[in-house]
């Protein structure tokens, strides 16, 4: 075991935790600790656009952008927090700009925007050309961008270090973060960061999906870790499905073809969005597109001998366009399904995408041990954290927005409190659970396999917490992932070894994958209205009376320490409302 | 709606299952220093990635297969590897595509530090990268709001904006296989990429450190990168315009 | 290099999880210090003069291929008198000169390149480029002596 000693130490290297350790590492002494290597982030697969009311192009505020985010949030979003995200939009835009990211460029030189499902001009009256954009590759652009100005600014990387534990100590009463627990994936080694703040920005968790846009390895690692220190999750029955994932593989084909002109179909060539969404057709918000796709479905109008899936229809727009605006999808159609989406269709399916609920933090990124409590030097964004800027679904470009607003913000928090801070003082043996989790698990000899619990968990969480969702599904559900996590006691790995010892690795991150899955079922099934992106069939409507509010999910400790035996506790918070009162949601 | 779309799209529904040979390149150095061939026969769907049937390989046989991987969409850059002595993306490659019939080859990518199996030291292809002063230098006050940029400014570097740093064409060079000294394609891909950027003030710079005797002079022009470059790039065309920019001093 | 033979004798390893076997490193990494930079232009002027030089060298060589052995009779026409006479022309003494430090610098640099390609270690480039380095500068220096020495009258 080594112990290493930083101000502040950022979990996760993607968009958030670069653009936090920019900041970061201007102002104290910073290390990164992450996964995968930075370039190999989620964030590289986002598509379409980042928002912000730059009106580079038509009349556009930010104002605007706050209400669209709320609405389209099912106005389940803090709305302090939206107002900041859509005023500091446009800085972090701009931002990015100077640090050298390629925007795709205006006549005029200035920015080019393009049209994005939810987002409006005045209030819902007509779409908005609001995303920030470079071809479809804007993930991978703010990616890059990011990563050259880390590299600029000197941050410190630990690349392939696997953070498995945040240290929590209570000093006087106060529960605060002392540092995190990692392992080094390359000699199987257990590293200890302590640490005066420690930020998280490990990403989603999309991969208790089978049909998922998300990465292997978006397992949920922050938000089990916090989780399983007693730390709440917000609002984790709110999951987004992406209307246009490609059939069965769940790749995601950004929105951004529908702003660029694509229309959805069901087999009989009908461009079914009309009937659902009378203004904003197929740029309606997700949650809507997703679910008239499967209502289409399910009334017998899907696509192919087993009507599982709808056409994204390309073949109107002039080829140019496609090679300019959208080269990588269109490439992802050839490779993948050998289809030419100038001449033919794609087809598509929703694709589960994106977490909208996660670790709850206030607009500083400081995250909440309750409602109110502050954990001091712990902070928290991005996917992984709930601001909640999202509410219960969110907007297309808004997630690369967030990401670079709150990564900023908890940055800069983070060293800003490191600088006045002292060390909290490690635990007698901080790397215990660690240890001794890494030693059963290559030690167990038990008969169950890794491969097979995550299939059974991904299929369980496809058929039953998707876009639909009844009490009687998401109790199967319930039960099958209790099922699973007794039997995930009994797993066992084939590589006993300490390099690079990947198998070890999956098994914990099914570990996490199983704890959060149970979190989520737990708060779907206690929602019992429907909002954004939590669809209940037999409660269709929205209940703004009884849950206009946010699920907060604790974990119930049964013996000493974290065990599978754990069972989820809900509480509640109440919604931030400033501006706008909540109305019916139409597109 | 008989379209041929919906033919392919039955195809797939009621795939064709076929038996496929995988030679993988074993080393794993807890158990020894040798290096083995080992053969997997697995039935898998054609129209699946080689990174399928590699997970098919670790989930169902031999847990110990290591290799990296991310999104599996060609995106993160995580799994390069030589198949069929060849730098692809494992994710990128269909299995009808390589000649299922024969078995197919699967090795780490060359010139790098062996780990295990598949997993190489990618660290100094990173230091390479470092190395070039990849990000964007800029002198005097910054703007307001953002620098102005034509769009034909913008198309002059688009290409080598595309790089994913996934490794494929420095490693299927011949002079990075003997030299690890030369800075390699990636890193010149990514330095021709702020060279050409209208609003960088550092060309000078990148291309004085690219005149090193391990920089752009010991291209060869072999053209293996462009050909491994999963997104595309012209790596190659990128290399000699930085050459030109050398002789001529306008970029 | 790696070495595709086995280590293991009868099945017994010599290396377990705490004991590694070393990984297989590649020729000649690249480490922090590994960009020298010496700020001089050595490496460009060597690739422009590569390219120059190939163009005269094509003019000259088919040139002098054409005279030697197509022309006039061809190659059985060459004596020491076919020599004497052209070595008395400046013209074909200066042909054969340029063609001579042209094609010599260009296959020794060419040499050098391979050289710093594939020869690994820092031992073996050092003498190979010594040895190369000593056989043109003799091979050149002796050239264009006898190009400025010949005498046709030598008995």
């Amino acid at each position: 075991m080594k112990i290493h000693k930083y101000d502040t130490v950022i979990v996760g290297a993607g968009g958030a935790g670069m653009r936090a350790a920019i900041e970061a590492t201007k102002r104290s002494r910073t290390a990164v600790l992450t996964k995968l290597y930075p370039t190999r982030s989620h964030t590289g697969a986002a598509q379409g656009g980042m928002a912000a009311a730059l009106a580079n192009v038509e009349e556009d505020n930010w104002e605007w952008h706050t209400f669209d985010t709320v609405k389209g949030g099912d106005y389940l979003v803090d709305q302090d927090a939206a107002e900041i995200l859509a005023k500091e939009a446009i800085d972090a835009v701009l931002d990015l700009e100077k640090m050298g990211l390629p925007f795709n460029r205006t006549p005029d030189g200035t920015i080019d925007q393009r049209r994005f499902g939810g987002h409006t001009r005045s209030h819902g009256e007509a779409p908005v050309r609001r995303a920030c954009y470079a071809a479809d590759r804007t993930g991978h652009m703010i990616l890059q961008t990011l990563y050259q100005n880390c590299v600029k600014e000197g941050v410190e990387f630990f690349n392939e270090f696997y953070v498995l534990d945040q240290l929590i100590v209570e000093e006087d009463g106060v529960r605060k973060s002392a540092g995190v627990v990692a392992y080094e994936l390359a000699t199987g080694e257990i590293h200890v960061f302590q640490a005066k703040s420690v930020v998280y920005a490990s990403g989603g968790t999309g991969k208790f999906f089978k049909v998922t846009s998300n990465a292997h390895t978006l397992t949920g690692d922050g938000q089990a870790a916090c989780y399983r220190r007693g730390l709440p999750l917000e609002d984790m029955e709110f999951f987004q499905f992406h209307p246009t994932g490609i059939w069965r593989m769940g790749i995601l084909l950004t929105e951004g073809a529908r702003g660029e002109g694509g229309i959805l179909r069901n087999k009989d060539g009908e461009r079914f969005m009309e009937k659902y969404a009378p203004v904003m057709k197929d740029l309606a918000s997700r949650d809507v597109v997703s679910r008239s796709i499967y209502t289409e479905i399910r009334e017998g109008r899907g696509c192919g001998p087993e009507g599982d899936h709808v056409f994204l229809d390309l073949t109107h727009l002039p080829p140019e366009q496609l090679d300019a605006k959208l080269p990588d999808i269109t490439e992802f159609a050839r490779t993948y399904l050998g289809i030419e989406p100038y001449t033919d269709p794609i087809p598509i399916q929703p694709t589960a995408h994106y977490a909208m609920g996660g670790i709850p933090t206030n607009v500083k990124g400081e995250v909440l041990a309750d409602n109110t409590t502050v954990v001091p030097g712990l902070y928290a964004a991005g996917e992984v954290a709930c601001v909640s800027v999202h509410g219960a679904n969110r907007l297309g470009t808004n997630s690369l927005l967030d990401i670079n607003v709150f990564g900023k913000r908890a940055g800069i928090a983070a060293a800003e409190y490191s600088a006045t801070a002292d060390y909290v003082e490690l635990p007698e043996n901080p790397a215990e659970l660690v240890a001794s989790q890494v030693e059963r698990l290559r030690e167990s000899t038990g008969p169950e396999r890794v491969a097979d619990i995550r299939k059974e968990l991904q299929e369980t969480m496809d058929a039953n917490v998707m876009v639909f969702r009844t009490e009687q599904t998401i109790k199967s559900a319930v039960e099958k992932i209790a099922e699973l996590r007794d039997r995930y006691l009994r797993v066992s790995i084939q590589d006993k070894g300490k390099r690079f010892n990947t198998d070890l690795l999956e098994a914990i991150e099914l570990g996490n994958l199983l704890d959060l899955a149970e979190v989520m079922a737990v708060s779907a099934l206690a929602r019992k209205e429907s909002r954004g992106g939590h669809y209940r069939e037999d409660f269709p409507n929205r209940d703004d009376v009884n849950f206009m509010r946010h699920t907060m999910a604790y974990r119930e400790v049964t013996g000493e320490g974290p065990s599978a035996k754990d069972s989820v506790r809900l509480d509640y918070k109440p919604v931030v409302t400033t501006r706008y009162q909540p109305m019916e949601r139409k597109y | 709606m008989a379209t041929p779309v919906m033919d392919k799209a039955q195809a797939t529904a009621t795939a064709d299952y076929i038996t496929a040979t995988f030679r993988i390149r074993r080393f794993n150095p807890e158990e020894s220093d040798a290096v083995i061939w080992e053969d997997f026969q697995i039935t898998i769907d054609p129209k699946e990635r080689v990174l399928d049937a590699l997970h098919k390989i670790k989930w169902d046989t031999d847990g110990t297969l290591t290799f990296r991987r991310s999104c599996a969409h060609g995106i993160c850059g995580s799994d390069a590897m030589r198949i069929n002595g060849r730098n692809r993306l494992a994710c990128k490659t269909l299995i009808k595509d390589i000649n299922p019939d024969k078995p197919i080859t699967v090795e780490p990518i060359k010139g790098l530090t062996v780990l295990k199996d598949l997993v190489v030291d990618m660290e100094p292809f990173f230091q390479a990268f470092r190395d070039v002063m990849p990000f964007l230098v800029t002198e005097g006050n910054e703007p307001t709001r953002e620098r102005l940029q034509s769009a034909e400014d913008r198309e002059r570097f688009d290409d080598t904006t595309k790089c994913i740093l996934c490794a494929a064409c420095t490693s299927s060079c011949p002079v990075f296989w003997n030299d690890g000294q030369y800075f390699g394609p990636a890193a010149i891909v990514n330095a021709h990429r702020f060279i050409f950027d209208s609003r960088d003030e550092a060309g000078e710079q990148r291309l004085e450190i690219l005149n090193d005797k391990d920089g752009v002079w010991r291209c060869r022009t072999t053209f293996n990168c462009t050909d491994a470059c999963p997104r595309g790039i012209e790596v190659t065309k990128a290399i000699q315009e930085v050459k030109r920019a050398l002789i001529t001093r306008r970029f | 290099m790696s070495t595709d033979t086995s280590g293991a004798i009868d099945g017994v390893t010599l290396y377990d999880v705490d004991n590694p076997a070393p990984v297989i490193e590649p020729p000649r990494k690249r480490t922090k210090k590994t960009p020298k930079g010496g700020g001089t232009n050595f490496e460009m002027i060597a690739w422009l003069f590569m390219r120059l030089s190939g163009i005269v060298l094509v003019v000259l060589v088919i040139g002098h291929l054409l005279i030697q052995l197509v022309l006039d009779g061809g190659v059985s026409k060459i004596g020491f008198a076919f020599v004497a006479g052209r070595w008395a022309s400046p013209w074909w003494q200066t042909w054969d000169l340029v063609m001579l430090w042209l094609a010599m610098l260009h296959g020794a640099n060419g040499l050098r390149t391979v050289i710093n390609d594939y020869a690994e270690r820092d031992n073996t480039r050092f003498w190979l480029k010594m040895l190369l380095y000593t056989a043109t500068v003799f091979t050149i220096l002796l050239g264009t002596l006898v190009i400025f020495t010949f005498d046709p009258n030598i008995s």
